[in-house]
């Protein structure tokens, strides 16, 4: 099955960055420069572990004669490992990176939840949480993947140091939540606060299904994170993609402050109202201090 | 920059934007990679200028052009 999803090119190989640092007379992002040797470690886990993400399937092949069964025990080993989500689906065209290829027919999601309380010792704490929580995810899916390939099924795990797969109509399709204006899946517990990991295989299991709870009618007049975004590169209007509307993050406006300047930029996630069920104090707190900044970001934040 | 959509338009006539691109090139790349998949053939692409209310849910149809 052939990928239909583009999917942008990271760092200095993004056209858009690119461009825009060479127009500042630089050679390198800001942001990327100034990476701290924490951030660095956890960047070379991923890459550490991309080599083992796929490896040499049991030829012993355990016969599943209750998928229900096996999903079940696939999600038991994925939360034992630390998935706080873990979801399954059948793999789908728009879940796939344009131009790849991938032949297993379905698709694990997991999930780490961040420590949303980082919100409160600002961006570096919070780019530091993104980190460790997206390290965490390439250890799971890594794990997942093997011990699949140990059931004697083809299994491949997807995550920042390699992958072809994309997260957001998976994390849709396996009933996480709904997409959110700020360009992020929205669950119900965990707000946006969370990052993915996952795992292509053949082993036959029971689906998920997708999940409404009103996020996307909530984002129609919510606009916290675009009235708090500081280059205002949120949308008001969407588009619709599969059924499903999306509001198109507009990266010109966004990486002046999330990509040229030294420090991290997470703030349409972290003023996200969905983050209040599971943090209530937490988020009040963070948004009191917002308001102190007139609730919209100032330009030379 | 230059912003552009390409948009997916489905035998239904259902129009799916697949995503945002900053410049002509960049767009024409992905919309040619989609053409040359042959498990889309019964698919259509164009890239459109990404302007307010394009794609409103309203407008989110096409009626393939007749060849």
């Amino acid at each position: 099955m052939r990928g239909i999803t583009p999917r942008r090119e990271q760092g200095m190989a993004d056209p858009v960055l690119a461009e825009m640092v060479h127009a500042t007379g630089a050679t390198e992002s800001r942001h990327y420069a100034a990476v701290k040797p924490v951030i660095q470690a956890y960047r070379r886990r991923w890459v550490e572990l991309a080599p083992f993400r796929d490896g040499l399937v049991n030829a012993k092949r355990a016969p599943v004669d209750d998928p229900a069964a096996i999903t079940a025990q696939i999600k038991a080993k994925a939360t034992e490992l630390g998935a706080n989500l873990v979801g399954v689906c059948r793999l789908q065209p728009q879940m796939i990176d344009l131009g790849a290829e991938l032949s297993h027919e379905f698709v694990i999601a997991c999930c780490v939840a961040e420590d949303y309380e980082k919100v409160m010792q600002g961006p570096d704490a919070v780019e530091e949480e993104a980190m460790r929580t997206y390290a965490k995810c390439t250890e799971i899916a890594t794990a997942l993947a093997a011990h699949i390939r140990d059931l004697g099924y083809p299994a491949i795990a997807h995550h920042n140091g390699a992958s072809e797969v994309q997260a957001i109509p998976i994390f849709y399709q396996v009933g996480f939540g709904e997409l959110g204006r700020h360009g992020s899946l929205i669950n119900e517990k965990y707000g946006a606060s969370f990052r993915p990991g996952f795992v292509t295989t053949d082993l036959p299991m029971v689906e998920d299904q997708p999940r409404a709870f009103g996020v996307q009618d909530f984002c129609m007049n919510c606009n916290v994170c675009q009235r708090n975004c500081p280059g205002d590169a949120i949308p008001q209007d969407y588009v619709m993609t599969h059924g499903i509307k999306r509001w198109l993050i507009d990266l010109e406006k966004c990486y002046p402050y999330s990509r040229l300047r030294d420090e991290y930029c997470h703030l349409c996630v972290d003023v996200c109202p969905y983050n209040v069920k599971s943090n209530p104090e937490t988020y009040r707190s963070f948004m009191k201090e917002r308001r102190k900044v007139g609730y919209k970001t100032p330009k030379t934040y | 920059m230059e912003k552009l959509y390409v948009n997916e338009i489905a035998p239904d006539g259902t129009v799916s934007t697949l995503g945002l691109f900053y410049s002509q090139p960049e767009a024409e790349r992905a919309a040619d990679k989609l053409r040359a998949n042959p498990e889309r053939t019964a698919y259509r692409y164009e890239i459109v200028e990404a302007v307010r209310h394009v794609l409103a849910e309203k407008q989110s149809t096409r009626s393939f052009a007749k060849e």
